[in-house]
């Protein structure tokens, strides 16, 4: 069983600006440290899926970060792929090549745009209300009574989250681009008098299978960082309310600087 | 049962336990008071270490719970139920639910045996009609009593109790004594309590200790406690009205 509650750590405050800047670089690494240790103690942790409980708990997050995501994801989605469609399509329609918007939008969603905004959107949704619940578990105790009775938080409560965020957010990203290219195609026929079939045929004949497994590799990709970053800035809340409030923010701004950086990185890797 | 070895525990500048040796005998209930932040919930915590020692050994038993390895920290543990300040109940399980937590985490029991044995427990701290509430739909003395029930169920030598009656009106703070009292009576086991609400101790107390300055000032029954004239003590009764006969002053 892992030990996720830290005891209160003191230190001096730094005499002069390199010091300050040497340890604070520390501290990043040692968080970037606990925080992989944690997703791997809750990669590891995923065994007891065979047991009901742990199988119940994890269908439970699976509804929460899947089924209360989706209305928000269907609009942000249709209007991210209508907005792609307009501005490519006016600047396309100077060449008479409109028609093209149809590849536009649908490599764009695919590659970026489908797991980039999902992650955003369940980072600043789910993400933001696991590490307030996490954060309020914490101060209030209730993780200390859990190690008190040798129930394993990672267990019971980081691994159901890693679970549902690592299948969900593929699943998201993958219907985020359906949305997207499914609103690009309503400007098409609506605005800019392409039709439904000729958007389709073009969305379709470039579009590629890697873009597809890379796009779903980066929405796994993320939806692990998310889990990760929640759980562990919940489980590091310290000072009450205004902790809670500061593990809730820090979920988010962590989230999304890391999907940005990994989303790069991933991109690179497969493109360049 | 519980002992300390020249525990010294800081928090940056402020030592909060100084190289503190204390025994905490089997089936005694043994209460340690003192002002906020002298470190009554610091000593308590080192018991099942949330806390570790900066330097020095707690030992449970022959178990020397301050240096054992994860393995063996269940195993120890397993020999403590805790009842936190505010409870700690989950709170999107039921009362029942969080009273069966353990047992259904930890045991192969089944669910018809759990829930004997959860129904025992509630009957026991007097909740048996609350099982199907939630912990937001129940009052402060509630939580206490099923944080209580959720703290026997595993059938624990040694009961820990994290202010018990803060925040609890006094005809509550009473009922929550007699619990305490109740649980050392039926069930046998060792308890150790913190708590400033000196009232609470001299009912409830085989052993009262008082903490101050990073160390016990005072440790003797409730009889002696009233009596002693260490300044630290004296200065506690007084600001809780109590003499040194025991009576209350008007």
């Amino acid at each position: 069983m892992r030990t996720v509650l830290r005891e209160p750590a003191y230190a001096p405050p730094p005499e002069t600006f390199i010091q300050g800047l040497g340890r604070g670089a520390l501290d990043l690494l040692f968080e970037i440290g606990q925080a992989t240790l944690l997703m791997a103690a809750g990669i590891a942790a995923m065994r007891y899926l065979v047991v009901r409980r742990s199988r119940d708990s994890a269908v439970r997050q699976l509804y929460i970060t899947g089924v209360k995501s989706l209305p928000v994801v269907t609009v942000v989605a249709g209007f991210t792929g209508m907005i792609l469609a307009l501005q490519t399509g006016l600047e396309l329609r100077k060449f008479s090549q409109e028609v093209n918007i149809g590849t536009a939008v649908m490599v764009s969603m695919l590659r970026e745009m489908g797991p980039f905004m999902t992650g955003l959107i369940l980072a600043a949704s789910v993400g933001s209300s696991m590490g307030a619940q996490i954060g309020t578990m914490t101060i209030s105790e209730e993780i200390a009574a859990l190690e008190v009775m040798s129930i394993d938080p990672v267990r019971f409560l980081v691994m159901p989250r890693l679970v549902a965020l690592a299948i969900m957010t593929p699943l998201l990203s993958f219907y985020s681009t359906v949305m997207g290219v499914l609103g690009g195609g309503l400007v098409g026929a609506t605005q800019l008098g392409v039709s439904w079939t000729a958007y389709l045929d073009n969305a379709t004949k470039y579009a590629d299978n890697k873009d597809l497994y890379v796009g779903m590799l980066k929405a796994l990709c993320f939806g692990l960082i998310i889990a990760t970053i929640a759980c562990h800035q919940g489980f590091a809340t310290t000072k009450g309310a205004v902790g809670v409030g500061n593990a809730t923010r820090m979920t988010v701004i962590v989230s999304f600087l890391v999907i940005l950086i990994v989303g790069y990185f991933i991109t690179r890797l497969f493109y360049v | 049962m519980i002992r300390f070895e020249k525990v010294t525990k800081s928090f940056g500048p402020q030592r909060v336990l100084d190289r503190v040796d204390v025994e905490i005998n089997k089936g005694e209930t043994f209460v340690i008071v003192g002002s906020s932040g002298m470190g009554k919930s610091v000593t308590l915590k080192h018991m099942i270490r949330l806390l570790t020692p900066d330097e020095g050994r707690i030992f449970v038993e022959n178990d020397c719970i301050s240096e054992a390895n994860e393995r063996d920290m269940v195993r120890i543990r397993d020999r403590f139920g805790v009842l936190f300040q505010n409870a700690a109940l989950l709170a999107w399980l039921s009362v029942f639910e969080n009273v069966a937590l353990p047992l259904r985490e930890r045991t192969a029991m089944t669910e018809e045996e759990i829930e004997v044995r959860v129904a025992e427990c509630l009957d026991l701290v007097g909740l048996s009609a609350a099982g199907p509430k939630y912990p937001d739909e129940i009052s402060g003395g509630m939580r206490k009593r099923a944080g209580l029930a959720r703290a026997i169920v595993m059938k624990p030598e040694i009961i820990l109790y994290d202010e018990p009656t803060s925040g609890l009106d006094p005809v509550i703070s009473r009922s929550i004594d007699r619990l305490i009292d109740d649980m050392r009576v039926k069930l046998g086991v060792t308890s150790v309590v913190v708590t400033h609400d000196l009232h609470s101790a001299l009912g409830i107390a085989t052993r009262i200790a008082m903490i101050a300055g990073g160390h016990f000032v005072e440790i003797s029954p409730p009889a002696d406690f009233i009596r002693s004239s260490h300044p630290e003590v004296q200065e506690f009764l007084e600001a809780q009205y109590i003499t040194r006969r025991g009576s209350w002053e008007s």
